[in-house]
């Protein structure tokens, strides 16, 4: 059996709660579909990491939609939120199920996944090491995009997930980052990160 | 691999592609339904559902109809499995929808949380005339001169996810989003 944090009552808002949830669901559809395609096991135990929290995530929400309902009218437009809070839990379910093909080594049929590169940019996990030359410049001065194509859709630094980074953040050594692009610069991208690539290209 | 063979795995990757596509097409128009408290936008997504399920039933008859080898079972079952997936998230587009259907006015959090600037929905036909025609979503740059980005394309009775390299074709309906000020330059580029 999954570990299951224990749930306590946080004084936290529900538009917070409400934007990591849906950002969360986002960043898991499309980190799944990766992992189930490309058949990566890391990024498909991410998305079920990442499930686990968004599930913690639901029982704060409706606790607080509980507190916050004083009247009829807070009911009637509180059960609002809370069906979409359900709504998406669900979708991040539905990402957590495609993981599940990959980590139950039930895998997608080869000819498929071929197809699908062909239409699809793919996403891809690469670890920054020590002697990575990414490492102290800032995500906008590396211009990936322009360079190789590449967007960097997260990061995961010390267990915590940095959705949609902004340009200012600066790369750090032990940083993971979730990345988008066309194959060969998501290749570029993952050597440079890993230090394997020693200089930035034109 | 014999060529049929092949062939009815690439009909079958696509019509997955399609699945996929949709059900993202849906979250987008549910939660700009839900933002803009969008009754029309709201029944897209209710029809797109409909449309799902049917899609969803001809992948799976491809899949079983495909004459897999016996050692192939555990990859058609991941595309099954996949297809059950989309139709899933088909479902929650579905149900954020259904609160606006509902007439449950939308909680103003709702909005913060949707965090887009998002003032209006609107429904614009292109016209034969137009400078959009035969362009493609990147080269049309529709948000660069309105301020208005669309959600989906609507072609005879079916919607086309507006991927940069989808082509605006005359006739089509765009269903975009934005500031209300745009709605009148989008109306000169669509319909002059």
């Amino acid at each position: 059996m999954p570990y299951l944090e224990k749930i306590e009552y946080k004084p936290i808002s529900v538009r917070k709660l409400l934007v990591e949830m849906k950002n969360l669901s986002e960043l898991m559809i499309d980190l799944a579909y990766s992992a189930a395609l490309f058949n990566d096991r890391e990024l498909a135990e991410d998305v079920l990491g990442l499930e686990r929290h968004v599930d913690t995530l639901t029982y704060l929400l409706e606790m607080e939609i509980m507190i916050a309902a004083r009247d009829v009218e807070d009911a009637e437009a509180l059960t609002g939120v809370s069906k979409v809070a359900a709504a998406v839990d669900k979708i991040s379910d539905a990402a957590a199920d495609i993981a599940a093909i990959v980590t139950q080594n039930i895998g997608i049929h080869p000819i498929v996944s071929e197809i699908f590169e062909r239409v699809e940019e793919r996403l891809t996990r690469a670890n920054v090491y020590k002697h990575s030359p990414l490492i102290g410049k800032q995500v906008d001065e590396l211009n990936l995009a322009a360079r190789m194509g590449v967007d960097i859709i997260a990061i995961l630094r010390n267990g915590e997930w940095i959705i949609d980074p902004e340009g200012k953040e600066t790369v750090a050594d032990g940083d993971i980052f979730i990345a988008r692009g066309a194959p060969a610069g998501v290749e570029e991208f993952k050597a440079l990160a890993e230090g394997k690539l020693k200089k930035l290209g034109n | 691999m014999p060529d049929k063979y092949r062939e009815k795995f690439e009909e079958i990757a696509e019509q997955f592609v399609e699945l996929k596509d949709t059900s993202e097409l849906m979250m987008d128009l549910a939660y700009s339904s839900l933002l803009l408290n969008s009754k029309e936008l709201a029944k897209d997504v209710q029809k797109l559902e409909e449309h799902v399920d049917e899609l969803h039933t001809e992948f799976e008859l491809a899949v079983l109809s495909s004459g897999f080898h016996e050692k192939e079972t555990k990859g058609l079952l991941g595309l099954i499995r996949l297809g059950v997936v989309t139709e899933k998230i088909a479902d929650s587009a579905a149900e954020i929808s259904e609160v606006v259907l509902r007439g449950i006015e939308p909680h103003p959090v709702l909005k913060l949380a949707i965090e887009e600037a998002e003032e209006t929905v609107t429904y614009m036909q292109v016209t034969k005339h137009s400078e959009l025609a035969n362009k493609t979503l990147r080269k049309a740059c529709i948000p660069e001169k309105t301020g208005m980005w669309v959600l989906a394309i609507r072609r005879e009775g079916r919607y086309v996810r507006p991927k940069p390299n989808a082509e605006i074709k005359a006739g089509d309906i765009l269903i975009a989003s934005g500031y209300a000020d745009g709605e009148s330059d989008l109306k000169r580029l669509a319909s002059p």
